[in-house]
């Protein structure tokens, strides 16, 4: 239609044209809603006119704020109802609002989505910031760590609960944990536009939720008790990990690496005490796992390159002069024997403090801040190794490992925790020389050196490192262990199909919508691997409906394979909190109704 | 052909090395900055054939277009070119010729094929031998395939020619020996001794005024100024030292001119404003400790020459320090150029045919040069893709058809025609002359290892794998994502 809704005047031939031009169509609320919320208009008048129409139409039982509405615009007529939002703050109803909160969330899933699965693609992550840096990565935690976000559910799917806490806790399964909200989200739009309210849809994605975890925890296998079973199930586990990563080629000698690593903490989940490093130059397959721990930093000049049995003296002090901290102090001498006296003074102090710290016992002293020219040669004359200008995270780790305190007064050598290990030397690795200290106390430390092409991959391979290490400390204290390619999502969704069917009323529609976005995981891993997804999820659905099958995707022959034979394996717990903290997050999104804008805060002009 | 560079800064470089032109230019594209990283990789992997790395990975790219557009999914295809550079350096590895440290003459050969596509391409003869020399001398018998190219120091000094290079057995300062009031150039049978401290009236860290109150004060106090310098020299000669060499200090004078005054009248020559980066190879060299007080002014700290000395080199001088005793397993190249362009890119080459000599000490292979390496892969991966079934042989006769990017490339920069030059070359190896390559001077085919153009193993095949690394990542990758 031709109308021209800009112009205020005449005012009546317009409402007159728009009633009538509404009221021919005969609509429907929904329709009426969605048509009128579409244009946009500027008279105010017509603005609320349109409200009457609107409620005259269906029943005033029935609003529904769908168009644009504004407090300000009843106010205009006089009616008894105030500002209740400030001038710039924004609200947004009904469904609209989860509109709104459906798109952002399952913009986010449709994002990292094709990064799942052994073959999904990678991402290039362009900083806007300083240096416009460029990231090339396959974990969703870092993608989604690292967006622009404005779509506040979509920030509910990133920040809240699901990603970050994915990453933290158990490590990996951030982009399943995404994906599968997504798809929770895309049945539970269907299931709202065909009228289903979103508190049965709710109802019904917990019984699902529900009945999915039975399902894992009947088929879960558990070789806590027999070590060698369960090291191969880890070295499963790890390799399932690390073939969607970067380390994908050379996922034998990395799944080794980690459960390496993993299997020295001895049940600790704390992976503070496995130490990265990364040096450029190499390649992947050059990486090595070390005992003991690695400082990337030279050792003073004239000191020993070799001690054995160190007793180490961890510091934060200053190496320099005492100074007087006091503004503008300074000291008034009459002749210049005085002021060579002060500097000798001062030397001596710096003598006395290198004494003292000499009296610990040492013969290992690493300091985070500089140490002198001065105090380096005292400690070369006592044949201590020195090392300076470590930095903080290296020292609180040597520390750690050590099993040292980090020291910054040195006046009672009794009441300081000296470290101790059995060698320090220095290495060589690539160009670099770094100091590497081997038989320490916390006999767990150990420390993976990392080389590479490039910053790019070596960053990569770190992120990736750090997923199957997670994932394995955590497999060490819950062994509760299942198959992995999209088989735990078939098991799953067998399951609540089988619940649908035996639920009476609304709730089952929610019930089956649950099955069919469980299935989207292995769709989604077969579409990223160029595969024909419909072709073998029905196949593979066929193989889960006899007893016990270890039917998977096998993504390399690009069939369905047997999961027992192919060797994958996931944790259970990484599944399990896949799909709880997916429902809880698609559950919260759904329970939206009205999406509030803050004024944002004025900005003082300083001027 | 090289590139004029104009920088940001208005600086102009010339230069003909890929990592250098790379590194310059400001890209934005992130496809293209993986490029540049890929150029720097091969940098610190081989330090040669930064240029090699890039040509290939482009043409891989350009090919993989191709396969894309007729409908092979990304992931097949980055498998494929894994296996296809797996096997390129089998072939690569079996075509290789093994050399000995003690051969040396091969040794120089690889530098001087390293060389020639450069600026300073005529002065191969010199610079490649020097090379050789400077990285053979730095080699220490207990690690027999590490070297550490910083223990080699090029120092660039303008003026003469790049004729005037030269590799010198000791230490090289370039800047001049502290004679204001007088002092020494030339010593003899030198003590030296590395000092961190300052000769100079005390200064303390707290701050300090002298009050002087009365003017026969005055006079004390420019007495006792003169005491202390005087006593701290004095105590410098009791230990026989006749060479100091001052560690610059930015909290006060590392000399005055009154302690140079004294010191050259105690017959101790100086070099001031040595940086405290260098202490550590200067140490390493003399095989001395470096001293930070004068009570810990020991004998046994010291270092011995026979000979240090000022040099007068084109219009500035230089300070060399020769014959010394118990050297440490450095090496000391003294570059010269007419000017700063010919300096800063014989400095680049030079380091380029060094990284050469460094990749050949690492892994002792030579392979041919002149594109012979690159038409033979081409043709030996272009047959097994006939042995491999669907996809994959599809993709590594790709692989074998990009590689050819390089003869073609060095015919063409050559002024030959391409077209010729490579199809004349694929017929010679298909007829078993595996070292057939581009003999660039003659404009036709020959036995490139009988020319002599050789190069290391490490650096073909190190260009290969990164190049093949760099495709598949970008391969993989779907979307560009603009964050914070």
């Amino acid at each position: 239609m031709n109308l021209d809704l800009a112009k205020p005047d005449p005012l009546p031939s317009y409402i007159y044209v728009l009633s009538d031009f509404l009221r021919g169509q005969q609509l429907f609320s929904h329709l009426f809603s969605s048509r009128v919320s579409a244009l946009s208009f500027r008279s105010t008048p017509l603005r609320f006119y349109l409200f009457l129409v609107k409620a005259e139409l269906i029943g005033w039982q029935h609003i529904d704020f769908g168009f644009e509405w504004r407090c300000t615009s009843i106010s205009h007529f006089g009616m008894a109802i105030e500002r209740i939002l400030k001038d710039d703050a924004s609200e947004e109803k009904g469904e609209r609002a989860r509109m709104a909160s459906f798109v952002g969330a399952m913009a986010i899933a449709d994002l990292v989505k094709t990064t799942l699965g052994p073959k999904g693609m990678d991402k290039i992550l362009q900083s806007t910031g300083r240096g416009q840096t460029v990231t090339v990565t396959n974990d969703g935690a870092t993608i989604l760590k690292s967006l622009h976000i404005d779509n506040p559910a979509a920030k509910v799917l990133v920040e809240l609960d699901i990603s970050k806490v994915q990453d933290d806790e158990v490590g990996d399964g951030t982009t399943s944990v995404v994906v599968l909200a997504g798809e929770l989200l895309r049945e539970a739009e269907k299931l709202v536009a065909s009228k289903i309210h979103p508190m049965t849809i709710i109802a019904g994605f917990r019984m699902a939720a529900e009945c999915a975890r039975e399902a894992l925890l009947k088929k879960v296998v558990d070789n806590k008790a027999n070590e060698e079973k369960f090291k191969t199930d880890l070295m499963k586990i790890a390799k399932t990990t690390l073939s969607s990563k970067i380390l994908s080629q050379d996922k034998e000698h990395f799944a080794k690496l980690a459960v390496d690593a993993v299997l020295r903490l001895k049940g600790s989940t704390n992976l503070e005490s496995i130490q990265i490093i990364k040096k450029p130059g190499g390649s992947l397959k050059d990486s090595f796992l070390d005992e003991g721990f690695i400082l990337d930093k030279k050792i003073g000049i004239g000191q020993p390159k070799r001690i054995e049995n160190a007793n180490i003296l961890v510091a934060n002090t200053a190496m320099d002069t005492d100074k007087v901290k006091i503004y503008g102090a300074r000291v008034r001498v009459d002749s210049m024997a005085k002021v060579a006296d002060i500097e000798a003074a001062e030397k001596q102090k710096m003598r006395e403090k290198v004494d003292k710290i000499l009296a610990h016992g040492i013969n290992c002293f690493v300091n985070r801040q500089l140490i002198y020219n001065f105090p380096e040669e005292l400690f070369a004359n006592a044949g201590v190794l020195a090392i300076e200008h470590a930095d903080f995270d290296g020292i609180e780790r040597l520390a750690l490992v050590t099993g040292g305190e980090i020291a910054s007064t040195f006046d009672n050598p009794e009441s300081v925790k000296l470290g101790h290990c059995k060698l320090i030397e220095e290495i060589m690795i690539g160009e670099d020389k770094l100091i590497k200290f081997s038989g320490v106390e916390m006999g767990q430390a150990c420390t993976v050196v990392l080389r590479g092409a490039s910053h790019h991959v070596l960053d990569e391979a770190e992120r990736s490192l750090h997923d199957a290490l997670c994932v394995l400390s955590q497999t060490v204290n819950d062994s509760r262990v299942l198959f992995g390619g999209g088989w735990p999502e078939m098991v799953m969704a067998k399951a609540v199909d089988e619940l649908a069917r035996t639920t009476p009323g609304k709730r089952s529609h929610a019930i089956e919508a649950f099955s069919r976005a469980l299935v989207a995981i292995p769709t989604t891993i077969a579409d990223n691997a160029g595969l024909d997804s419909a072709e073998l999820v029905a196949r593979l659905r066929a193989e889960h409906n006899k007893e016990d099958s270890n039917a998977g995707i096998d993504v390399i022959s690009g069939s369905v394979g047997d999961m027992s034979e192919l060797g994958i394996s996931e944790a259970f717990k990484v599944k399990q909190a896949v799909l709880l903290s997916a429902t809880e997050a698609a559950e919260m999104i759904l329970r939206v109704d009205e999406i509030i804008t803050c004024a944002p805060r004025r900005r003082e002009d300083r001027m | 052909m090289d590139k004029m560079i104009s920088t940001a800064s208005g600086e102009v470089i010339i230069t003909n090395d890929g990592a250098t032109i790379l590194n310059q230019m400001g890209v934005l594209q992130p496809a293209a900055k993986m490029l540049v990283e890929l150029s720097k990789s091969q940098d610190t992997t081989a330090g040669d054939g930064t240029t090699t790395v890039v040509v290939i990975a482009g043409a891989l790219l350009k090919q993989c277009l191709l396969l894309l557009s007729s409908g092979i999914h990304p992931t097949v295809i980055s498998d494929s070119l894994h296996k296809a550079s797996v096997k390129a350096v089998d072939v690569l590895t079996a075509m290789a010729v093994p050399v000995e440290l003690s051969d040396r003459e091969s040794l120089v050969k690889s530098a001087s094929t390293s060389l020639n596509s450069k600026v300073v391409s005529q002065y191969s003869t010199l610079l490649a031998p020097l090379a050789v020399d400077a990285v053979l001398s730095v080699v220490d018998p207990a690690k027999p395939d590490l070297v550490d190219l910083r223990d080699i120091k090029i120092v660039k000094k303008l003026g003469g020619t790049v004729d005037d290079t030269e590799m010198v057995k000791g230490l090289v300062f370039d800047k001049k020996v502290s004679h204001a009031s007088g002092g020494l150039t030339r010593m003899e049978n030198a003590k030296i001794a590395v000092i961190q401290f300052q000769i100079s009236p005390p200064k303390t860290d707290i701050e300090q005024s002298i009050v002087v109150s009365d003017y026969t004060q005055m006079d004390r106090i420019l007495k006792e100024e003169r005491n202390y310098i005087l006593g701290m020299i004095k105590k410098i000669k009791a230990t026989g030292c006749n060479v100091l060499l001052i560690q610059k200090s930015i909290l006060r004078d590392a000399v005055t001119d009154l302690s140079l005054h004294y010191l050259a009248k105690a017959k101790i020559l100086v070099v001031k404003d040595v940086e405290r980066d260098d202490i550590e190879f200067i140490t390493k060299t003399l095989n001395c400790l470096p001293i930070a007080n004068i009570e810990h002014f020991k004998e046994e700290k010291m270092g011995y020459a026979d000979l240090v000395e000022e040099v007068s080199v084109g219009e500035g001088k230089i300070v060399k320090i020769t014959g010394i005793r118990d050297m440490g397993r450095t090496a000391t190249v003294l570059v010269r150029g007419s000017n700063q362009l010919v300096l800063d890119e014989a400095d680049r080459s030079l380091h380029d045919a060094l990284c050469v000599i460094r990749c050949l000490v690492n892994k002792q292979f030579l392979i041919a040069g002149g594109g012979a390496p690159e038409i033979e892969l081409s043709r030996q991966l272009g047959a097994w893709a006939k042995v491999l079934h669907g996809m994959e042989g599809y993709c590594v006769r790709s692989f074998a058809e990009a590689l050819e990017v390089i003869p073609y490339t060095l015919a063409e920069n050559a002024g030959l025609n391409p077209i010729t030059i490579v199809t004349e070359l694929r017929n010679r190896h298909a007829q078993g002359e595996i070292n057939a390559g581009i003999n660039v001077r003659k404009g036709q085919i020959t036995n490139i290892l009988e020319e002599n153009v050789v190069q290391p193993l490490l650096v073909s095949t190190s260009a290969i794998t990164l190049a093949t690394e760099c495709v598949r990542m970008i391969l993989k990758i779907d979307d560009i994502v603009t964050v914070r």
